[in-house]
C-alpha cells in the first residue's frame, strides 16, 4: 500500500536534511509504530505523507497504491485514502464540527467519483460513531476543536478518521497530552477501525501507547533514519533501555 | 493657501465644501479629490418599470416577506411600495443638531424621506429600500427618521441597490425609547461605480436595546458614519458590520459611540474581506464622559487581506473621562492562516472550497448580531455568492 524508499527530506528554508535516506514498506492490514527520540524526523514523516508546504523532498519516492504521492496536493491524498491524526490539531473558529464532517467527506466522495450522501444519512452515519467515542451532540455544533481539551480533540481526530474511513491512517503522537482513560477512548476507537484493508503508522514516543494499539512492526526512527525494525517487543525494550543506543549509534 | 477655499466642480454643484484629507476623520477617504466631477441634484430620470423590478429581485432578501417602503432615483415610488398596516409620514424629517459634512451634503441635495413610529411590538420586518436606475451621473438623498417607542421593538432594513454613475447620500435617524428594542440591518449592495455616503444617528433611551449589523459589498466608494449615543442608563448597544470588497472598491467606516450615562454596554464587531486592490478602513472612537461609570465598551476591528494589494487601516480611538469602566479595542489585519488551510486539504477539502469555508467562517461572527434568522440565512447566501464568484482563489 505505501511504499518509502530512500526518502530524504529538508525544510524549504533551510539547508538541514531532517529525513536521511527512509525506507519503509506499509501492506494493508498493518500496524507499524515509529518510535523515536524528539527530533528524529517522526512529525516531518507524518507531514510529508500529507503533504503540508514547507518541506522538500531531495531524494527518493514514496508511492501509495501504485501511484507517486508526492506529486499530489493534500486534498487529493485524502481523497485516495491518507489520514494524518495531528498531534496538535487546528482550532478552526466559526466552522461547526459537523459542517465541517459534511464537506470534508463529501469532497472526498465527489473526487472519487462517488455520490454525495443525504442529509439525514449523513447525520446518522456521524452520530454512530460519534457515540462510540463519547462525543455529545452538543461538541458536533461547536466550531472544530475551538474550546475541546486535549482529550476531545484527540478523540475528535478519531472521529474524523471514523467518518473518513481511509486506507492508510497516520497517527502522529497521539498519546501525547492524554490521561489513561481518554488514552483507552481512543485507542478503542483506533482499534475498532482496525481492517484487513486498512494501514496505520502509529509514530509514538512512549511505548505506553502500543499496550492499546498492539502493532505487528516497531521501528526506531533515529537522526531521520530507521535504524532498527522489530515485532512488538522492540517497543518494550526501548521502554527499558530508552533511546540513548540510536542516539550514540547514528552520532 | 487654503485649498477649501477653491471650489471644485463638484462643490459648485452641492453649493458646499466637502471634506479632505488634510482633515484627521477624512484622512483615507478624501471625497474632495475623489468626487472628481458634478453630480446634479434632482436630475429627471425616465425609470423603467422592468428596471426597477430587476433591481428589487436582485436585493438578497428579495424572497423574504416585508413591508416594503421603496424609493427610485431619490424618490418615494408608491407603485413599488407594500406597507399595508404601516402608518408613516412621508416628508423630510425635522434634521439633526450634529455638525457632519455628510449631514450636510444631505441637505445640500434636499433628501425625500419619511418619519415612521413604532408604537408597540410590531412583528413585522420593515424594509427601506433605495433603487437607483440607470441615467446621467447624478446625486440623490434620503432622509429618514425611525422612532421606536418607549418599551417597542422594530426590525428595520435598508437595502441599497442601483446601477450606473451616482452619488447617494443617506442620513438615517433613530430613537429608540424607554425599554425598546431595534434590529437594524442595513445591505449596502450599490452599482460599482457608485459613491455611497451614509450617516445614521442613534439614540438610546434607558434600558434600550440595539442590534445592528451592516453589509458592505457595492460601490465604488463608501464612507458610512454612525454616531450612537447612550442617553439612558443600562441600553445597550451591539453594533456589527461586514466588508466584501474586491476590486478597487474604498469602504470607510467611522462611528462614534458616545456613552454619556453609566451603566450602558457597547460591542462593536467589524469583519472586513478585502481582495484584489481593496481598501477598507475602520474607525471606531469611543468617549466615555466623566460620569458614565461602568461603561463597558468593547471594540474590534479585523481583517481578512486575500490579496497582496488589498490594504486595511484601523483607527481604534478611546476617550475616557470616568475611572470605572472597561473599555478595550482590538484590531488585527493578515492573511488566510496557512495551518488552517492545510488542516482543511488534510481532511480532502480542495483549496478553494477550503479558503471559501475559512473567509465565510471569518466574517461569520459579525453575521451572528443578525437576530432574525431569514436575514442572517440570506446574508449568509449573499457571502457564499460573493465567495462563489472570487477569481483569485
Amino acid at each position: 500500500m505505501l511504499e518509502i524508499q530512500n526518502l530524504h527530506v529538508k525544510l524549504e528554508d533551510e539547508p538541514r536534511e531532517i529525513l536521511k535516506g527512509l525506507s519503509l514498506t506499509v501492506k494493508p492490514g498493518e500496524v507499524h509504530a515509529i518510535m523515536g527520540p524528539n527530533g528524529s524526523g517522526k512529525s516531518t514523516l507524518s507531514y510529508v505523507l500529507s503533504g503540508r508546504a514547507g518541506y522538500e523532498v531531495t531524494d527518493g519516492s514514496v508511492s501509495f497504491k501504485g501511484e507517486n504521492l508526492l506529486e499530489m496536493d493534500p486534498n487529493m491524498r485524502a481523497a485516495k485514502g491518507v489520514f494524518l491524526a495531528f498531534q496538535y490539531p487546528i482550532e478552526i473558529p466559526g466552522v461547526a464540527t459537523m459542517q465541517f464532517l459534511k464537506v470534508a467527506l463529501n469532497a472526498q466522495r465527489k473526487a472519487r467519483g462517488e455520490k454525495e450522501l443525504s442529509i439525514p444519512d449523513f447525520m446518522r452515519f456521524v452520530k454512530e460513531r460519534a457515540a462510540k467515542l463519547n462525543i455529545s451532540q452538543e461538541m458536533l455544533k461547536r466550531p472544530v476543536n475551538v474550546g475541546f481539551s486535549g482529550g476531545e480533540k484527540k478523540r475528535a481526530e478519531i472521529l474524523q478518521m471514523a467518518v473518513l474511513e481511509p486506507s492508510l491512517c497516520i497517527l502522529d503522537e497521539t498519546d501525547s497530552g492524554l490521561d489513561i482513560d481518554a488514552l483507552k477512548v481512543v485507542a478503542d476507537g483506533v482499534n475498532a477501525l482496525r481492517s484487513p484493508d486498512r494501514a496505520m503508522i502509529v509514530i509514538t514516543h512512549y511505548q505506553r501507547l502500543l499496550d492499546y494499539i498492539v502493532p505487528d512492526f516497531v521501528h526506531v526512527l533515529s537522526a531521520g533514519k530507521i535504524v532498527k525494525s522489530g515485532g512488538k517487543e522492540l517497543a518494550h525494550e526501548l521502554e527499558a533501555n530508552g533511546y540513548a543506543e540510536f542516539v550514540e549509534k547514528v552520532a | 493657501m487654503n485649498i477649501a477655499l477653491i471650489k471644485t466642480p463638484a462643490e459648485e454643484a452641492f453649493g458646499i465644501s466637502l471634506p479632505h484629507r488634510r482633515m484627521e476623520e477624512w484622512r483615507w477617504t478624501d471625497l474632495r479629490a475623489r468626487i472628481d466631477r458634478p453630480y446634479p441634484a434632482h436630475q429627471n430620470t425616465v425609470v423603467a418599470k422592468i428596471d426597477v423590478d430587476r433591481l428589487i429581485a436582485s436585493s438578497p432578501f428579495a424572497k423574504i416577506k416585508t413591508h416594503r417602503i421603496v424609493f427610485v432615483n431619490g424618490s418615494w415610488d408608491q407603485a413599488h411600495s407594500n406597507f399595508t398596516g404601516l402608518t408613516f409620514e412621508m416628508g423630510v424629517p425635522t434634521s439633526s443638531a450634529i455638525d457632519d459634512p455628510l449631514i450636510h451634503l444631505n441637505g445640500a441635495i434636499e433628501p425625500a424621506g419619511l418619519t415612521l413610529r413604532f408604537e408597540s411590538n410590531m412583528d413585522v420586518l420593515v424594509e427601506i429600500m433605495h433603487i437607483t436606475t440607470k441615467g446621467a451621473a447624478r446625486s440623490m438623498a434620503l432622509r429618514n427618521c425611525i422612532e421606536v417607542a418607549d418599551g417597542a421593538s422594530a426590525t428595520i432594513i435598508e437595502t441599497y441597490l442601483g446601477e450606473g454613475d451616482y452619488v447617494l447620500s443617506s442620513v438615517m435617524e433613530f430613537e429608540i425609547g424607554l425599554g425598546a428594542r431595534l434590529d437594524r440591518v442595513k445591505v449596502e449592495h450599490e452599482s460599482a461605480s457608485a459613491t455611497h455616503l451614509s450617516h445614521v444617528v442613534t439614540s438610546l433611551a434607558k434600558d434600550a436595546k440595539l442590534n445592528e449589523f451592516t453589509l458592505t459589498s457595492g460601490g465604488a466608494l463608501n464612507r458610512q458614519n454612525g454616531t450612537y449615543t447612550f442617553v439612558g442608563e443600562n441600553a445597550d448597544a451591539k453594533i456589527a458590520g461586514a466588508y466584501l470588497l474586491n476590486n478597487k472598491q474604498h469602504a470607510d467606516t467611522r462611528l462614534v459611540v458616545d456613552h454619556a450615562v453609566p451603566h450602558c454596554t457597547s460591542r462593536e464587531t467589524f469583519k472586513c474581506v478585502m481582495d484584489d486592490h481593496a481598501r477598507g478602513i475602520f474607525q471606531g472612537k469611543v468617549i466615555v464622559r466623566k460620569h458614565a461609570q461602568k461603561t463597558d465598551g468593547k471594540q474590534s476591528s479585523h481583517a481578512l487581506l486575500l490579496s497582496e494589494f488589498a490594504e486595511f487601516d484601523a483607527k481604534p480611538e478611546l476617550e475616557i473621562y470616568a475611572d470605572d469602566v472597561v473599555c478595550g479595542h482590538g484590531a488585527t489585519a493578515g492573511d488566510i492562516n496557512l495551518d488552517h488551510l492545510f488542516y482543511l486539504r488534510s481532511r480532502g477539502i480542495p483549496e478553494a472550497e477550503a479558503k471559501s469555508l475559512l473567509i465565510a467562517a471569518f466574517v461569520g461572527e459579525a453575521f451572528d448580531n443578525v437576530v432574525h434568522d431569514g436575514l442572517r440565512d440570506a446574508l449568509v447566501n449573499y457571502a457564499a455568492n460573493w465567495l462563489q464568484v472570487r477569481k483569485n482563489v
